[in-house]
């Protein structure tokens, strides 16, 4: 999205603009009360607080909710990556599994997997692995979807050429196929963590007793806008802070056996 | 077998193979349900599958808390079209303008690049804080969700206008609003319609979370209410019926998509 840089001021002032006007409705006019709308200071004051080790209202810092939600995630987005990306490919490769498959998994996909928490969440309790399972879930699918549109798009010519020369079908799906799909499997990485970043916050409103999706809500139940701020700008950053290692990777890698 | 239309014959013939399997991922799926719930115990329970679909038809006629499941689904249905809508009219105008205009797109860029990657499901607690425990907060969440990807779709759409189009155009005199009504629009209505797709997804999911975070109707209610109750049975109507919804949504618009961009195909 590298756009002219003539309007750069533009882009400065609108920035300023925005929290001038956030300045104006909380401490000057004080349209908003601070439990609904604090203002920008109070949020940065509650940042440097919470950053810096302060554990009210929620009773821990920052820094333990940041990894309890990172350890979570992380697991559950493995988990969702090792299995997806294998039975995905499976799926494009051999016509029985998707015969088998395909059905049962157009029928998991029309529900969002944040609809599995409270059945999880009965099943497995308040602990990590009602969360981790939710993740898996949510990053399993699009895994699976997109490398199985990855190996589908493998040109029918090159692997007749393979054949022609000899090559086994194993052979062919990891020395054609699999190259071939590499770019839509990466892209499926990239959109199942963004999924399995929301399905944490997701299942950390509903029911934790650590995180970042837990100190936001426990910030609504006290009505510390401040604090959710904080939060969702923290959630914001990880996110991407994520989603830009996954793309740093991205150029290193796919680049070497990418279609192009 | 003459009442059966030659059409849906040919197409029984050609799809015999999958159907087949169909039949059997299928049933291997019931099968493994019910010796699963019938094994299963204590804390991990799983209703057998009988008496789920029971439930689930019953829930047509005999109310859920107050609603039957019609009108549950009804008001999560109101709730995302309405968000959704709402989210759609924001989100072309404001991609298509940063598309075409540079001073717009300074303008807005620096803000939505904040807020996009803060997902919908984080702005529950605040938008519980600011519109209260009904509908509103739910509109809010929805628009929040689907906003961001209409936005991102119509922006890259009006980029990605073939130059050599606008090129000609204006050297056969065409005014700037003609090329953008005949060339720019046209051609980032396929994006437009890619980011509705997401988008309404996304609404549906964001929906379901805030209603299965706070609501007192809504199909995400049901879900909970089981949850609260430790009725199992209770809340696989509620993924099943969610799941039909989701369906239907995205076949719904997918038709819309191939009705509207038919041209669009035709041409690839």
């Amino acid at each position: 999205m590298k756009r002219k840089k003539k309007y750069l001021w533009l882009s400065v002032l609108s920035v300023c603009a925005a929290l001038g006007v956030w300045e104006l409705v909380t401490d000057i006019l004080q349209l908003m009360p601070s439990y609904m709308l604090p203002s920008p200071a109070a949020v940065v004051e509650a940042f440097i607080y919470k950053l810096t080790g302060g554990v009210n209202p929620d009773g821990a810092t920052l820094w333990q909710h940041i990894s309890t939600s990172l350890k979570i995630a992380l697991g559950g987005y493995t988990a969702g990556v090792v299995i997806g990306v294998p039975l995905g490919i499976a799926m494009a490769w051999y016509k029985k599994v998707d015969l088998f498959v395909k059905p049962l998994f157009d029928l998991l996909r029309p529900v969002p997997p944040l609809a599995w928490i409270p059945l999880l969440i009965l099943w497995f309790g308040i602990g990590y692995s009602a969360k981790v399972a939710v993740i898996f879930l949510s990053a399993m699918i699009a895994c699976v979807v997109n490398s199985y549109a990855g190996i589908k798009q493998t040109r029918q010519v090159h692997i007749w050429v393979a054949q022609t020369f000899g090559a086994s079908d194993l052979e062919i799906l990891f020395r054609v196929a699999i190259p071939t799909a590499w770019p839509m499997i990466f892209t499926g990485l990239k959109t199942s963590l963004g999924s399995a970043w929301m399905a944490l916050v997701a299942a950390e409103l509903l029911a934790s007793t650590s995180g970042l999706g837990y100190m936001i809500q426990m910030a609504r139940q006290m009505g510390r806008a401040d604090i959710i701020i904080v939060g969702m700008f923290v959630i914001g950053v990880i996110g991407s802070l994520m989603s830009g290692i996954l793309d740093l990777l991205g150029k290193k890698f796919v680049h070497r056996g990418g279609s192009k | 077998m003459s009442r059966i239309p030659a059409k849906l014959q040919r197409w029984f013939r050609q799809n015999r193979q999958a159907l087949l399997w169909v039949v059997i991922s299928f049933s291997c799926l019931l099968a493994a349900w019910q010796i699963a719930s019938m094994a299963s115990g204590g804390r991990l329970q799983i209703p057998p599958p009988l008496e789920v679909f029971q439930a689930f038809f019953t829930a047509f006629v005999k109310p859920i808390g107050q609603n039957t499941i019609l009108e549950h689904a009804a008001i999560s249905l109101g709730r995302v079209l309405s968000g959704f809508a709402v989210a759609t009219v924001v989100g072309v105008v404001l991609g298509i303008a940063m598309g075409v205009s540079d001073a717009v797109y300074a303008i807005a860029n620096p803000i939505f690049e904040f807020v996009r990657p803060i997902p919908p499901i984080a702005w529950i607690p605040l938008s519980i804080l600011w519109f209260g425990l009904g509908s509103a907060n739910k509109v809010f969440i929805i628009f929040i969700g689907s906003f961001t990807y209409i936005t991102i779709n119509s922006y890259e759409g009006a980029r990605n206008v073939d130059p050599q189009l606008i090129g000609a155009a204006q050297m056969l005199g065409a005014s700037r609003l003609r090329i953008f009504t005949k060339i720019i629009f046209p051609s980032a209505v396929p994006y437009i319609f890619a980011g509705l797709q997401i988008a309404l997804g996304v609404s549906w999911a964001a929906d379901v979370a805030a209603e299965i975070i706070y609501s007192q109707s809504g199909v995400g209610w049901i879900i909970t209410m089981g949850m609260n109750n430790g009725n199992y049975t209770q809340i696989m109507v509620g993924i099943i019926a969610i799941g039909v919804i989701g369906y239907l949504l995205s076949t719904v618009m997918r038709a819309v998509e191939g009705r509207l961009c038919r041209w669009n195909r035709q041409a690839k």
